[in-house]
């Protein structure tokens, strides 16, 4: 029983690895960002900076002393968001209202910078890929 | 007669490669909204007769975009598969592995085109480019019009020979013929601040690089690469033939407007350099 567990899981962990792998290693999420240093924002949505090479989102994030920090989240190359399904104006209808954001901070030090790896809008609920917060 | 059998061979090999990736929609699953393109039917041809190799290519085997998205056969992801064509390490010259092993992470990811906003040059565009090409095909001309900071090549195929003494360009100087429905175009003269791949792969002026275009189907552009640089490689090294399939969506605009990573990686450099 034991060893088909074991196999059960091996096939899972592999299926996990190859799906999630990358097609292209172009871009090292690690150089730049810390994975020790991940977690959920929630706050309000406050600009949109639709540029390349990534996009960036704003959010006030209130912190546990009850002040609020205006986040930045940098996203994907807009190709990717748009090949998704995510767009421009889906931003701009959700300024104002609440977002879910799991994100990373960066690795120098800088305050409030993060890169993002979902959004979900609390006006349609649905997760939203933002960025690949592995290598 | 020999010719005309290694041709056929090698129109077989590459009809297979595709078909021994695709399965119908039922046989791969339900469980994928996103699937591995069909082969779609015969290529097209120009009017001289040779394949025309024009279309919007995407580098998978779906035919549409899959970074970011959910429901995405891992098959479909991919350009190839490396269990069936596998594509052997670059053999460096000792003092280039040396180079390489010495960059500092920082060192590696500035050197990215995907973060510096270089051009990615050839052959990198056809080896790291996650956006779509657009290719637009005559009897006398190939047109790439890549997404990626919207940049675009020229290859003549009206048998012009190459100047004697090109500029060094991003996409280097070629020279193009017909092998059956194969395209070759050899390629020299090169700017030496492009990288080949995103591992701090770095080419010398002496690169030479032969692009091999089939398209085995309607939907299917197979591109494999050799490059010959005998300064920074032991010996040439030949790509998996890759996959790129026809896509109908937009193309978009990407011009590096608001490139804040130099910024952010120069901040990391410098406490790199206090560190040592």
């Amino acid at each position: 029983m034991k060893i088909v567990w074991t196999f059960t899981l091996g096939i899972a962990a592999a299926a996990v690895v190859l799906t999630a792998a990358p097609s292209f290693a172009h871009h090292s999420f690690a150089a730049e960002f810390d994975a020790s240093k991940c977690r959920d924002f929630s706050g309000t949505l406050t600009k949109v900076e639709w540029t390349n090479p990534h996009g960036f989102f704003f959010v006030d994030v209130k912190d546990t002393n009850g002040t609020v920090n205006n986040w930045s989240f940098q996203t994907y190359a807009l190709i990717t968001l748009r090949r998704a399904g995510t767009s421009l104006q889906l931003f701009k209808d959700n300024i104002g209202k609440e977002v879910w954001v799991r994100g990373c901070e960066a690795k120098n030090g800088r305050p409030h910078y993060a890169a993002a790896g979902s959004l979900k809008f609390a006006s349609d609920g649905v997760l939203r890929q933002m960025g690949q917060l592995q290598d | 007669m020999t010719r005309r059998f290694h041709l056929g061979v090698a129109c077989a090999a590459a009809t297979a490669l595709v078909s021994i990736q695709y399965a119908s929609p039922q046989a791969q699953g339900a469980r994928y909204s996103i699937t591995v393109m069909p082969p779609g039917g015969p290529a097209p041809r120009l009017p001289d007769g040779h394949i025309d190799l024009s279309g919007h290519w995407l580098p998978n085997s779906a035919g549409q975009g899959v970074s970011g998205r959910d429901g995405v056969d891992p098959a479909a992801r991919r350009q190839f598969d490396p269990k069936v064509t596998p594509e052997a390490e670059p053999s460096f010259q000792p003092w280039a592995a040396e180079k390489i092993k010495n960059m500092t992470p920082v060192e590696l990811e500035l050197a990215k085109s995907s973060v510096n906003c270089m051009p990615r040059g050839l052959p990198a565009i056809w080896l790291q480019n996650p956006y779509s090409t657009v290719i637009v095909h005559t009897p006398v001309m190939m047109a790439q019009l890549y997404e990626v900071l919207n940049n675009w090549r020229l290859v003549y195929t009206d048998g012009r020979p190459a100047p004697k003494d090109p500029e060094p360009w991003v996409h280097g100087t070629s020279t193009t013929h017909w092998e059956g429905d194969t395209l070759v175009v050899n390629s020299f003269g090169f700017d030496e601040r492009t990288y080949v791949m995103p591992t701090g792969w770095f080419h010398s002026d002496v690169m030479k690089v032969t692009e091999r275009y089939t398209r085995p189907s309607k939907n299917y552009l197979i591109v494999q690469i050799t490059v010959d640089d005998p300064k920074v490689l032991t010996r040439p090294w030949t790509s998996a033939p890759r996959r790129w399939t026809l896509g109908n969506g937009e193309v978009y605009e990407f011009y590096c407007t608001n490139n804040k990573e130099l910024d952010e990686l120069g901040k990391l450099k410098e406490q790199e350099s206090y560190g040592k």
